[in-house]
């Protein structure tokens, strides 16, 4: 009779207070990211290196790296939405490793808004593939994700056909030279057909150097795809606009 | 964490962790692709139901193991996954590999890790740090785990599993599991005891079921203080409790200050000499580092466990020990006797989660004790109803009453948005007379303007104010533990757990809902707990009287009027 009661009181409540949500990174104030997360982790003051994502003065175009030749060669452009660092990278750690795939859910909205505002449409959304291994052992792949959010709330459609044929270590803790050996024919496309003369917007939750991206786009290119813009939820800063550097 | 699905000669269903590596189990027919535990044991359960009926005197037994492959590729393929379809001529493969014993020429690892996870609770990450405090493979320690379970001293439980309609964790209870769509159709993932490391419907705990102590032994026990005559009535009551009663919860419900952990030692060592498991369990940690030393010095040679978030070492052994509510979530059914210090604070209090882990680190026919000065509504409630026995503590060691708050009221309120901030100057003159002044107040909005406040007042004194998430909180406590401060502000942070010698307490705002009569009878008793300063002054400065104060001034002339009628203090003008 108790639980009756209590489940009667909780129907009356959510029918007669509208859910408060938060901001969806730190749970504060300001929905759906709050002034501060916005300042400290999405930087809207910064500028995007074109070729790899990183968050660079807005001044410029590319990162030091990429000037010098370092960067991904087979895409069009690769935008992060924030700084990997905070509540956002908590965020994205929380849900891998934390089987916690539904905190990425959340940001959706924000981040398919900031994502159509930066890139031109698509012909279709692709997530970076995991190794089937990988997929097993994790349960989902985050960067799946990530597109069922951005289909949901763009309405593109998603592409599927891209699959990962080496079980790749994390390339975390890889340098940038061992990270291209790494992703080296690690990605095959089936069907090429499906994908002649489409534009993809390539998605990934991380990018450092932008090597994994770099070896998908290349496939892609490679089976007919028109043009590869890389997304992707966070990414390193310039190291010249962190403090401690200057 | 995964499991490969096996297949013996009748058809017989069963599991065999994977591991990292994704060895395949040597020597047994299985299924190459590793799945989630739950997956398996509803397939387990499947052909059990089934193979009464269908394969009762029917042809070989090859005939009858490739129908249940098939059969069960057809189970499997019926799942809303995303795992390619199986198939029970490629899928099943039998290793060549020899079975060879897991522990040949490990025999004192195996040791090791035995004694490291008798009662324990463990996900693959927790074996996977022993394996690393071991300094073996994970692989080994999942073999050792594996042999375990063979050999029926444990389990392999899903870690979330499906309940009805939902999903329950099996490590904290919680039924509001956050469910989403993995690799391997419906999933769920606890959040409420995330902070343990992840629970899912995909992973599995390795669950021990052996008691921590095999046999009776010989304790050292050596109270270093002699209980005094409060503490030996409740402490004959305990052990009487632990021994005879029918009842399986006791509430301990003792003075601040009356030193209700020592009135369970000697009921403590009393199980540990008949071969039970003891544990003390605290809410917050400061408690468990507060209580171990005690432990250590009148248990001397007796092995303790003290686990909390802040010790280094996760695995130790020892029947004795001393751990946080949070870290009691990995034992099950490991202990005959558990005390609980604290019950109604946080995180502790309101915690179906906690409550949940507490109750089920409890072997069957053990007992529970609550130990509070300030017990909580259903604790009452459950004592009156008569499934809880009380026990009552309501003196301190020095014999003197426990003093009464006295209540002033202010016209003006004491919030500094709505005050010009002026205080009755004489009144904390004298107050500061009598000793050292805390000062509590319910927000920590409030801190900072009654520091400023006082300073203005008393510029001579030496002041300062605090509250939790202030950064030089611990060195600002170490400071007024040493007496450095005339007058302290602090919000509830202070409210237990500390002796501070000579101090008198003042509550501005005591009629603010944020203190209930726990909270202001905790207060109230932080006065007057030593021989050397066995009384002092506590001060409610409100606008109006809350039943919460009255509650709390109720209760503490309850103890003292019990206490008097026990002639456990002594009259005094």
């Amino acid at each position: 009779m108790k639980r009756f009661f209590e489940q009667g009181l909780k129907l009356i409540q959510a029918i007669w207070y509208s859910e408060e949500t938060g901001c969806v990174l730190c749970g504060g104030n300001g929905a759906p990211i709050c002034e501060s997360c916005t300042r400290d982790h999405l930087h809207p003051e910064l500028g995007r290196c074109l070729r790899c994502g990183k968050l660079i003065a807005r001044e410029k175009t590319l990162c030091l790296d990429c000037q010098e030749g370092r960067g991904p060669k087979h895409l069009k452009r690769v935008i992060a939405w924030g700084h990997y660092s905070g509540y956002l990278k908590e965020l994205i750690l929380d849900a891998k490793f934390g089987a916690n795939p539904m905190r990425i859910a959340k940001i959706g909205p924000p981040f398919a808004d900031w994502a159509i505002h930066w890139l031109p449409p698509a012909d279709g959304i692709l997530a970076v593939p995991m190794h089937p291994a990988r997929l097993a052992e994790r349960g989902f792949n985050q960067a799946e994700v990530i597109v069922s959010q951005l289909h949901w709330e763009l309405g593109l459609p998603i592409f599927q056909g891209v699959t990962r044929i080496k079980p790749t270590p994390p390339q975390v803790s890889l340098s940038r030279q061992e990270r291209l050996i790494n992703v080296k024919d690690a990605f095959v496309l089936q069907e090429p057909e499906r994908f002649q003369g489409r534009s993809v917007w390539l998605v990934d939750d991380v990018t450092t150097t932008g090597t994994t991206l770099d070896a998908v786009a290349e496939v892609l290119l490679e089976g007919g795809v028109s043009t590869v813009y890389g997304l992707c939820l966070a990414a390193g800063i310039e190291k010249i606009l962190v403090p401690e550097f200057v | 964490m995964y499991f490969f699905l096996t297949l013996n000669k009748n058809g017989d269903v069963g599991y065999f962790p994977a591991g990292e590596k994704d060895r395949l189990p040597p020597g047994i027919c299985c299924l190459k692709r590793p799945l989630p535990l739950g997956l398996i044991q509803n397939a387990q359960d499947w052909t059990n139901k089934r193979k009464k009926g269908r394969f009762w005197g029917s042809g070989l037994k090859e005939r009858q193991c490739d129908r249940v492959k098939s059969e069960l590729c057809r189970l499997l393929n019926g799942q809303e996954w995303n795992v390619p379809k199986l198939s029970s001529q490629e899928d099943f493969v039998t290793s060549d590999c020899q079975l060879a014993s897991s522990i040949d020429g490990r025999e004192l690892m195996f040791q090791a890790f035995d004694e490291l996870v008798l009662g324990r609770q463990l996900s693959w990450g927790e074996l996977k740090i022993l394996a690393r405090e071991l300094r073996c493979e994970a692989e080994i320690i999942l073999a050792f785990a594996h042999l375990n379970v063979e050999r029926n001293m444990a389990e392999w439980v899903p870690a979330v599993v499906p309940q009805g309609k939902g999903w329950q964790c099996q490590r904290c209870g919680e039924r509001n599991i956050k469910e989403w769509p993995s690799y391997y159709g419906r999933a769920g993932t606890c959040l409420s005891c995330k902070t343990l490391g992840p629970s899912t419907s995909l992973e599995a705990f390795y669950r021990d079921h052996r008691p921590l102590l095999k046999g009776q032994e010989n304790v050292n026990f050596y109270p270093h203080w002699p209980l005094t005559e409060a503490q030996n009535l409740a402490s004959g009551q305990v052990l009487a409790f632990l021994n005879n009663s029918a009842q399986p919860k006791a509430l301990l419900w003792a003075a601040c200050g009356s030193g209700k952990t020592e009135v369970c030692f000697p009921s403590a060592a009393r199980a540990l000499e008949e071969g039970k498991s003891v544990l003390f369990a605290a809410p917050r940690q400061d408690v468990i580092h507060d209580v171990a030393p005690r432990l250590k010095r009148d248990f001397p040679g007796v092995p303790i466990q003290v686990l909390t978030g802040s010790v280094p070492i996760r695995y130790q052994r020892g029947n004795l020990v001393l751990a946080t509510t949070h870290q009691v979530l990995r034992f099950w059914q490991a202990f005959d006797v558990i005390f609980l210090d604290e019950m109604d604070a946080f995180p502790y209090q309101g915690s179906e989660a906690l409550e949940w882990g507490l109750t089920h680190a409890l072997r069957p026919k053990g007992k529970l004790i609550y130990l509070t000065a300030t017990p909580s509504l259903e604790a009452l409630k459950e004592v009156r109803r008569g499934n809880m026995l009380l026990i009552r503590l309501p003196a301190r060691h020095h014999r003197y009453p426990l003093p009464i708050p006295v209540v002033e009221k202010y016209r003006n309120p004491f919030d500094p948005k709505s005050n010009l901030l002026s205080l009755n100057k004489a009144r904390f003159e004298s107050i500061r007379q009598a000793g050292r002044i805390l000062v509590f107040v319910p927000k920590i909005s409030w801190i900072q303007p009654w520091v400023n406040c006082f300073r203005r007042y008393f510029p001579d004194w030496k002041i300062e104010g605090s509250y939790s998430s202030d950064k030089e909180r611990f060195d600002k406590i170490s400071d007024l533990r040493q007496g450095k401060f005339d007058l302290f502000v602090s919000t509830t942070i202070l409210e237990r757990g500390i002796t501070l010698e000579g101090i008198q307490v003042v509550v501005l705002g005591a009629e603010h809902p944020i203190f209930d009569e726990r909270a202001l009878v905790q207060m109230a008793g932080r006065v007057g707990r030593t021989r050397e300063n066995p009384s002092g002054t506590i001060v409610f400065m409100s606008c109006s009287n809350s039943t919460a104060m009255k509650t709390a001034i109720q209760w503490i002339k309850d103890q003292n009027r019990l206490a008097l009628k026990q002639g456990l203090i002594d009259l005094r003008t």
